[in-house]
């Protein structure tokens, strides 16, 4: 009922566990039914680790969530030696998120990665972090770049290869049209949208790096309407997202043209919330009588 | 009434939290995760009771929403 299929992958459920949201998956484990998730992806992993951004690097604002955390992760190193052996034994599909300066950093990564015998079914490619000084966003925001960085990577893996989408471009219908052309299988819509907090009393910048990304429930009508326009300009599937807070919000990314979602700021607030919509889920398509989740893609009416 | 209600259950929610899972949380929110945290208690606290008051503000909503 709840299964969906990308590319001969089939996973248990359309609800993904964001990037950056879920750690390396093996933190949830024991408190978190981990089945009912369709999937988990990795932190992003660069070539080198990295400790991230000075504090204060989280601010909850009133809707959601800024966040400057930087890409704080322990390089692609010792991810292979340490954490893709434990991400091998977790109850779920994982897949590895990969950022990096360079087109050959990012080529770098992955072919590291590659050497290991790790189960995971795919990677994502984080071309749209807006919280890093060089590199990531660069590569999100110039259709041609991604497009050359995504044939690329084509050209080194077999795997599922989805590259998650920065909304702060113009138009983001051309940036994915440019995946698609490249080999990419899916994109993932939407990262942070840029923002700012700032205290009304001092005047001071909350976040270290003044400008950081903004996630939550405030993003998803942004999120919604991007998601929109890249289902009418492409043909791949689409890992929406941006604000998820419900079950119902599950469905609504899916009738605008997603075929799975992430959630990823619901996860700071409770790591059980995720599994939980697997039932709510279900129990809605049963007293609607539809078969198969998959059938909600795009199924929308215009006015 | 209702927010000491609903801040306790926020708080008692969080007793299923392995260690894993908050250092984890330390990792993400602090440069140098738990021990940043414990070099700097005070911003520890700040940042715990800004994170749980989000949570019940966020929870308030989702619940709205239901409704």
């Amino acid at each position: 009922m709840l299964k969906v299929k990308i590319k001969n992958i089939e996973f248990n459920s359309p609800i993904i566990a964001a990037s950056g949201t879920f750690g390396y998956g093996d933190e949830f484990g024991g408190f978190v039914d981990l089945k009912k998730i369709g999937c988990i992806i990795t932190k992003s992993i660069t070539l080198e680790p990295r400790i991230g951004n000075k504090s204060s690097r989280i601010h909850e604002s009133d809707s959601g969530m800024i966040n400057s955390i930087g890409l704080a992760n322990v390089g692609v190193e010792k991810f292979c030696s340490t954490k893709i052996p434990s991400l091998n034994k977790i109850d779920s599909k994982y897949i590895i998120s990969i950022a990096g300066r360079t087109i050959d950093e990012y080529t770098s990564v992955l072919k590291n990665i590659e050497k290991f015998d790790g189960k995971h079914v795919g990677y994502e490619i984080n071309v749209s972090c807006p919280n890093v000084k060089h590199g990531g966003m660069e590569f999100g925001v110039d259709k041609d770049m991604t497009f050359e960085l995504t044939s690329k990577l084509r050209s080194i893996t077999n795997k599922l290869l989805i590259i998650k989408l920065s909304p702060n471009v113009t138009k983001i219908e051309d940036i994915a049209k440019s995946c698609e052309l490249a080999g990419a299988d899916a994109v993932s819509a939407v990262n942070t949208f840029q923002g700012l907090a700032v205290d009304y009393k001092t005047g001071k910048m909350i976040l270290s790096t003044t400008y950081g990304g903004v996630s939550g429930k405030a993003i998803k009508p942004l999120a919604l309407a991007k998601i929109h326009k890249i289902y009418s300009n492409v043909n791949i599937p689409i890992l929406g997202m941006g604000g998820i807070s419900s079950f119902q919000d599950v469905i609504e990314f899916l009738r605008v043209g997603s075929t799975m979602v992430q959630v990823g700021t619901l996860n700071y607030l409770s790591p059980v919330i995720l599994s939980s919509f697997y039932n709510d889920l279900r129990s809605f398509l049963s007293k609607n009588n539809i078969s198969n989740i998959a059938s909600l893609t795009g199924r929308y009416i215009e006015n | 009434m209702r927010k000491i209600i609903s801040i306790a259950k926020i708080i008692w929610s969080m007793r299923n939290w392995s260690f894993k899972y908050i250092k984890w949380r330390l990792t993400t929110a602090y440069p140098g995760g738990w021990k940043y945290a414990m070099l700097h208690p005070l911003e520890l606290l700040k940042d715990l009771k800004k994170y749980i008051l989000w949570c019940d503000s966020y929870y308030k909503d989702i619940k709205r929403k239901d409704a």
